[in-house]
Order: structure tokens, then C-alpha cells, then sequence
């Protein structure tokens, strides 16, 4: 009886242990597939769709201005757009706050274009359920890589995959 | 001296050139006997050539039938999901423009939102440009229906500016199809928001 008990709880263990394993979060399960098609207004006033990109890696950024590694990965990002913006690299922000300004003021000097997602549409459309997230796009408009959280070095690893993807 | 050399060094090539192109001319005379031989692959040659241009035709064929059920199969299922008694279809169009430069529109039919678009800067560009985008497409029933749109962007004197332009229209049997026309009105520096019905 004992046990049978006992292998029916490592036949679970066991299974949750596979689930856990298999599962990867929902935006990254977007690697290798088109990126969902979106248009937003940007903090300067003029709507961008991600469609016109296309021929360009696309860095998309969520974030928002309370989260601290948000802020810090998208200092990195910009330097980066800005090293290979003339090799085709473009940063897109875009900001889950629920007020455009709290946005605007944390980004004001930026060169890089901010979007505001205050309904958290796009956020869903990328199943966005932790900050920061970064989408990496390829020319084609397939979703390349999946980042999710920041830490210091991170940065690295993004760079390396831009330059591959220029490489393309 | 090393002009002499370079002379004499052309000379010498130049004379290996056509000693070369000489022997090649011959070739076909040396090997006179040799044709019977030549020619059957020539013939195989040929036969390849009408194979591949064969091949080419029917890859050529099922493209094009590929791309007609493609066809097909598009204006089955417009039939099917948008039937013609029932379908009903939104344009918008742009003259001009230059009182207005258009940022989004919002669609209401009998009230209940059914499209809202935001243009970035080469989408309002291609309509200022002759392009007409379908901005709605969907399935009503006969009778009278109220199609409202709101119009947002930047009017003169590059101002915040909104403005509503509504229809009140009957829909009958077979499809019916609207346009939303945005021009400019010269006479009293304003944009224009024009509602037809096309039958």
C-alpha cells in the first residue's frame, strides 16, 4: 500500500517536474514566431506601427518608470541604438505606465522613440507578466530572442545577438 | 631596353594568341569524323532542353492553379463570413489634406464601436497619395442603421482637432458600401468631412 502510495507521488513529482521544465514563460514562447503587429502613439506625438520597421532589427522594450531594471536596461539599449542605428537598429520603448507623463519625464532626453501603452494592449498582445522584457526582432519581423529581467552583463549577451542578427 | 623587352614579351604573346585561336578553328576539321559521334548528344542535348522547358511549363501551371484556388478560396470565404445581402463595407479617402493631417478615426455603427484606426505618418501619406483603405467590412441586417465617425488629428493652424461626421442609411438587399471622404474647403480654410453611400 505504502508502497504504491509512494510511486503514485513520484509519478506526480514527477510530472510537475516535466510541466515546470516545458514551460517556458508566455513571451518567450513567442521566439521563432512573426512578432505581433501593433501601432501606438509615441511620446512625441506621431503614431508608429512595428510592420514599418521591417528591414530593421527591432529592439522592443517594456518597461515602465518604477521599475528599476527597466530603467537600467534601457540606458544599455539606447547606447547600443545608437552605436548601430546607421547598420540598421532601432530601439522601441515602450511604457506601461498608466500616465504618459511619468513616461515622458524619465525619457525625455531620449533619442529613441517612446510609445505609451496605457491600456496594456500591446503588453498583452506580447503576454508581458514581468519587467523588463526585451523583444529582439529580426529583418524579416520574427521574433529572434526573448529577454527577460536585467542584470548588470546582460548587456553583452544583447550586444553579441544584434551583431549576429546585422550579420544576417 | 626594358621597352624592347616589353615589346618583344607582346609580340610573343600575342603570337601565342593566335597560334592558339588557329588551333582551336581546326578542331572542328580534325575531328570531321568524329561528328556522327557528336551528334546524338547533341540530340540528347535538345531532348533535355524540351524536358526542362517541359518541366518549367508545368511548374508554371501549378503555380498559376495555386494561385487561383488561392483566389477562390479568398472569395469563398468573403462570401461565406460577409454574405452580399448582408455585407456592409467602410472606406475612408483623402483629397488634399492640406488642412488636415489625419491621426486616427473612430467607427461606430448603430452606436457600438466596430473600428479604430491610428495612422502613422506613411499610411496618411498614402491616402493624401489617391490610396483608399477598407476600414470596416461586416455583416448587417436590412434597415436603417446610423454610421458614426470620428475624425482626430491636426487641423489648421496645426490645432488638436475633432470633428463627427454622421450617415443615417438604409441597408437594403445585396452589399452596401460607404466612403468617408476627408477634403480640404478652400473657401473657408477648413477641412471637410463628407459621408457617401455607394450603390
Amino acid at each position: 500500500m505504502n508502497e504504491s502510495m509512494g510511486a503514485r507521488w513520484k509519478g506526480v513529482a514527477l510530472v510537475a517536474l516535466l510541466a515546470l521544465a516545458g514551460s517556458g514563460s508566455a513571451a518567450t514562447q513567442l521566439r521563432g514566431t512573426e512578432a505581433p503587429d501593433f501601432v501606438l502613439k509615441s511620446l512625441s506625438g506621431k503614431n508608429l506601427r512595428l510592420s514599418e520597421y521591417r528591414g530593421e532589427v527591432v529592439m522592443l522594450s517594456f518597461w515602465a518608470t518604477w521599475c528599476g531594471d527597466c530603467r537600467a536596461q534601457l540606458t544599455e539599449l539606447a547606447a547600443m541604438r545608437d552605436r548601430y542605428q546607421e547598420a540598421g537598429v532601432e530601439l522601441l520603448a515602450v511604457s506601461l505606465d498608466q500616465n504618459a507623463r511619468q513616461a515622458s519625464e524619465v525619457t525625455a532626453e531620449a533619442s529613441y522613440p517612446v510609445l505609451h501603452d496605457a491600456a496594456g494592449e500591446v503588453g498583452r498582445l506580447y503576454d508581458v507578466t514581468k519587467m523588463p522584457v526585451m523583444v529582439l526582432i529580426d529583418r524579416g519581423g520574427v521574433v529572434r530572442e526573448v529577454f527577460e529581467g536585467f542584470r548588470r552583463g546582460n548587456e553583452e549577451q544583447y550586444l553579441e545577438r544584434v551583431q549576429a542578427l546585422l550579420r544576417e | 631596353m626594358s621597352a624592347r623587352w616589353i615589346a618583344s614579351a607582346s609580340l610573343m604573346v600575342l603570337a601565342a594568341a593566335v597560334t592558339a585561336l588557329a588551333t582551336a578553328q581546326q578542331v572542328p576539321a580534325q575531328g570531321a569524323a568524329q561528328v556522327p559521334e557528336f551528334a546524338p548528344r547533341a540530340d540528347s542535348a535538345a531532348e533535355q532542353r524540351a524536358e526542362f522547358r517541359t518541366l518549367d511549363e508545368d511548374v508554371q501551371d501549378l503555380k498559376k492553379q495555386v494561385l487561383d484556388l488561392n483566389r477562390d478560396l479568398f472569395l469563398l470565404e468573403e462570401e461565406l463570413l460577409f454574405q452580399s445581402n448582408t455585407q456592409t463595407a467602410v472606406f475612408i479617402s483623402m483629397d488634399v489634406g492640406e488642412f488636415f493631417g489625419l491621426d486616427s478615426v473612430e467607427l461606430k455603427i448603430d452606436n457600438k464601436d466596430v473600428a479604430n484606426y491610428l495612422y502613422t505618418e506613411r499610411e496618411a501619406e498614402a491616402l493624401l497619395k489617391g490610396g483608399v483603405q477598407r476600414l470596416f467590412i461586416g455583416n448587417l441586417k436590412a434597415g436603417e442603421h446610423e454610421l458614426v465617425a470620428v475624425f482626430t488629428g491636426e487641423g489648421p493652424h496645426t490645432r488638436d482637432y475633432r470633428r463627427a461626421a454622421s450617415l443615417v442609411f438604409e441597408k437594403g438587399i445585396g452589399p452596401k458600401f460607404i466612403e468617408l471622404t476627408i477634403s480640404d474647403r478652400e473657401v473657408r480654410q477648413q477641412p471637410e468631412f463628407v459621408v457617401k453611400e455607394w450603390e
